[in-house]
């Protein structure tokens, strides 16, 4: 999944990496084993997506989730998605298709083809699940399409979809007048949830229990505002590059103890670099922003190349999936699910308000300009994953929409997948990256001279 | 098909697409632009604007529209936005766009400020079948109507409501009886003139529409050239097609294209919408519970993949049976998830069946149909 992961595959680790971001494969890699030794001890396991909300309430109902955007994410990691890529296309999936969603049907038709886990699994492989939680948002159609495709291969397996929606942003948009059907309408799909679950474990839902991880959450996501809003500092103490392993306990970890702990740590790490005026790289020369899009999992090397020209990224747009709660402005609630509800919809109309307030803006447009101004950006970079239409289309919109309204800034639009590696060409990329220093160096000895 | 003059004018409408909108545009109908069969036309109707629905051009290369958007979106939303940045719907008032796939609503931003048209809205749609969905859909698709009221500067009256839906209801009756004619064989009609004068009447007010089909119905049952040779029975499979150049390739290639579950095809007009006493609810049932397209996701049936399949495709089964077909050409385009992912199930269903299927994966540009041809050639003669 992260490019620790990769690299130590590789016997290299990343150079400039916190010493709380190096626990992260490790974390990563026992989570897995966990899953793989879960049945023995009477575990229920569930099939889900990240970032859908609901993290509370499988945690709450005991049940152990497999991310399985992560499986295929350590498959890219480890270049190893190819052999499972395949087996998905000679089933009749087109490659066009998101290629995590490919990963992870071609490695469960081939493990429940053999009834045994395919030769070599990366981690030992990805367990048959109990049960497959699919969810339907205003994005990412793989999220309910995935596990409906993979049905083919193990029908035995009951799937429950969530439908998250969220209004989409409209200049005339009344958010209040709407906001109580989509709150509704969200509890429902929760409190399905729980049924669906229930059913399905024959426990019943602790609803204390949900309460105290609900509040945990949010005080993860508080501490997690907190801790990266620290790398604001010059020079940062920590950059993307770091940022997309400690993605992990953002996306996987959400209301465990093991989570919130995790980001006390980094927060102290970061806190100690500052007072030491410790950056990612001695000479900080620019500062960039990355902008949007999945990485490429298996070249995450590329960050140490950006730090190795002077430059790191002090922010990222791509799994910063969290806001300051008190920001938020939650209305007092009546339980647990429908504080998620609220979470989740106020999360999602964050920068809407001052998107309103710039003519021509867009609440994804504002996040870059916001990020910008806090940061002290000299560049946006960008990823496009070839197969994943979610993150990335409208990124070459956004980036002309910023420079219309707010500044002419210099961008670079790098191009790969995020597991597919036939799709990267490293002498490219590098080759982008120089040009665009040689940008940022031009812009800066300009600035000098004025 | 002789050339009289509904089938000139049909060949008109179907080469100069929204040339009548443009007409009524000049005598002060506002005309509201869409995306995708998952957009509520009856409610854009009865707010007394004219919808036109978005086609593509597949023999138009795409090239403003790959400077503004990536890619990686699917070939026909890509090739719908080039057309539309060249100027082919400047004279509508607005723009619709439904949250159907990733594709559409991930550039609903990108359009609104790109082709210039002042009034836009989002319909939110939801991904679920159920009674709560329902709910929710019925509740977003009233926020639509006081959007438009908003942009007509009137209100819309249950009676115009009624109107429109029962407008509709007449339209997808008259294109039922027009695939009816394809029933026999050989057909009276070949697909690709059905294909044209569906897409003809798409850009037609549906009063107008209604009239087209009317005439051209009473044309072919006064055909009087049937063909006499009967050929391999075709249904073509998969999402929008709004031109006949695959069609006219199967045609061509010796086969009879009687049949489709597609957007512009049996998807958009096989529905019933049933009890019209609580309106926005119909509508919100025919667009969400009777719209069979895989966006939209149903409840697993069943404990066995063949259960499921069945719930899931068993309208395409019950077309093979009553259209008599031989053989499937399943063709989705490039990038598109929501089929993409349907591939291989669908073409189990059908090897259930014991259907022959040919899979093709599209590109959504007359030169790439063209080099499938030899493909289709082969199956055409596999299935004799």
């Amino acid at each position: 999944m992260t490019d620790i992961q990769n690299n130590a595959g590789r016997g290299r680790r990343r150079g400039h990496a916190t010493r709380a971001a190096t626990k992260i494969p490790y974390m990563v890699k026992s989570s897995i084993i966990d899953t793989l030794k879960a049945k023995e001890k009477g575990k229920i396991l569930a099939y889900t997506f990240v970032y859908c909300c609901y993290d509370e309430i499988i945690r709450a109902m005991d049940i152990i989730p497999i991310w399985t955007e992560n499986y295929s994410g350590v498959c890219g990691a480890k270049r190893d998605a190819e052999r499972f890529l395949s087996r998905a296309e000679s089933l009749g999936f087109s490659r066009s298709l998101c290629t995590y969603a490919l990963c992870g049907i071609g490695f469960d038709q081939w493990r429940e083809e053999l009834g045994t886990m395919p030769q070599d699994a990366p981690w030992g492989g990805q367990m048959k699940p109990d049960l497959m939680l699919s969810s339907g948002q205003v994005i990412c159609d793989p999220r309910y399409k995935w596990y409906q495709a993979v049905q083919q291969y193990m029908p035995d397996v009951p799937i429950y979809t969530v439908d998250l929606p969220w209004p989409v942003y409209e200049d005339d948009l009344d958010l209040p007048s709407v906001e109580s059907y989509y709150i509704e309408y969200l509890k429902e799909e929760l409190h399905g949830l729980v049924k669906f679950l229930e059913k399905h474990t024959g426990r019943k839902m602790n609803w204390d229990k949900l309460s105290e991880l609900v509040d945990l959450t949010e005080r993860t996501w508080n501490l997690i505002w907190e801790t990266y809003e620290l790398r604001r500092t010059v020079p940062t103490p920590m950059d993307t590059g770091d940022a997309m392993n400690t993605m992990v306990p953002i996306l996987y970890m959400m209301g465990t103890q093991e989570g919130y702990d995790f980001f006390l740590e980094l927060n102290k790490e970061l806190k100690e670099k500052i007072k030491r005026k410790e950056g990612v790289i001695s000479n900080e020369k620019f500062r960039l922003l990355w902008g949007g899009g999945l990485p490429p999992w298996f070249a995450l090397g590329d960050f140490n190349y950006f730090n190795s020209k002077g430059a790191v990224f002090p922010v990222e747009v791509t799994y910063r999936v969290i806001e300051p709660i008190n920001d938020l402005n939650i209305p007092n609630t009546n339980g647990p699910v429908e504080r998620i509800a609220w979470r989740w919809l106020r999360y999602w109309t964050y920068w809407y308000k001052k998107a309103k307030s710039r003519p021509g803006s867009e609440p994804d447009v504002e996040r870059l300009i916001q990020y910008i101004e806090d940061y002290r950006i000299d560049g946006v970079v960008v990823h496009l994953a070839s197969s994943c239409r979610t993150a990335h289309l409208s990124l070459i919109w956004q980036l002309s929409q910023l420079k219309k309204i707010y500044k002419q800034i210099p961008c670079l639009f790098l191009e790969s997948d995020m597991i597919d590696i036939k799709q990267y060409s490293k002498l490219h990329t590098r080759n982008m990256i120089d040009a665009f220093i040689e940008i940022l160096e031009s812009n800066k000895e300009k600035r000098g001279n004025c | 098909m002789p050339r009289n003059n509904v089938f000139s004018k049909v060949e008109r409408y179907y080469r100069d697409y929204g040339a009548r909108a443009k007409e009524l545009k000049a005598q002060g109908i506002k005309v509201i632009a869409y995306l995708c069969s998952l957009t509520p036309i009856e409610i854009i109707t009865a707010a007394g604007f004219l919808p036109l629905r978005i086609r593509g051009d597949t023999r138009e290369p795409i090239t403003i529209g790959d400077t503004k958007l990536e890619t990686i979106a699917c070939p026909f939303l890509r090739s719908c936005f080039d057309v539309s940045l060249k100027g082919r719907y400047d004279f509508c008032d607005g723009l619709i766009i439904p949250h159907a796939c990733d594709s559409i609503t991930r550039t609903y931003s990108v359009w609104r400020y790109s082709i210039g048209i002042t009034y836009s809205h989002f319909v939110n749609l939801p991904h679920k079948v159920s009674e709560t969905s329902l709910k929710f859909f019925k509740a977003e698709l009233t926020t639509f109507k006081n959007s438009l009221e908003r942009f007509a500067d009137k209100k819309i009256s249950d009676e115009a409501l009624a109107e429109a839906i029962d407008l509709n209801v007449e339209n997808r009756k008259k294109v039922k009886a027009l695939y009816q004619s394809r029933k026999s064989n050989p057909p009276p009609i070949s697909g690709a003139e059905i294909g044209k004068i569906l897409t003809a009447g798409m850009g037609l007010p549906v009063s107008e529409s209604n009239e087209l089909f009317d005439e051209c119905l009473r044309q072919i049952k006064l055909k009087k050239e049937i063909p006499l040779k009967k050929r391999p029975r075709i249904m073509i499979l998969g999402s929008c097609l709004d031109n006949v150049d695959l069609i006219t390739f199967v045609e061509d290639a010796g086969a009879d294209v009687v049949v489709d579950s597609l957007c512009m095809g049996t998807r958009d007009y096989w529905r019933d919408i049933g009890s019209v006493d609580d309106p926005m609810r119909a509508i919100a049932l025919l667009y969400l519970n009777k719209m069979n397209c895989p966006r939209t996701y149903r409840e697993k049936v069943g404990k066995k993949f063949r259960e499921d399949a069945e719930a899931r495709f068993g309208d395409i089964g019950l077309l093979i049976n009553e259209f008599k077909v031989e053989g499937v050409i399943l063709y989705v385009y490039r990038n598109c998830d929501p089929f993409g992912f349907e591939v291989p199930a669908r073409k189990e269903y059908l090897s259930s069946l014991h259907i022959p299927v040919l899979y093709l994966e599209g590109e959504y540009s007359s030169g790439a149909i063209g080099h499938l041809k030899t493909r289709i050639k082969a199956f055409l003669e596999l299935i004799g």
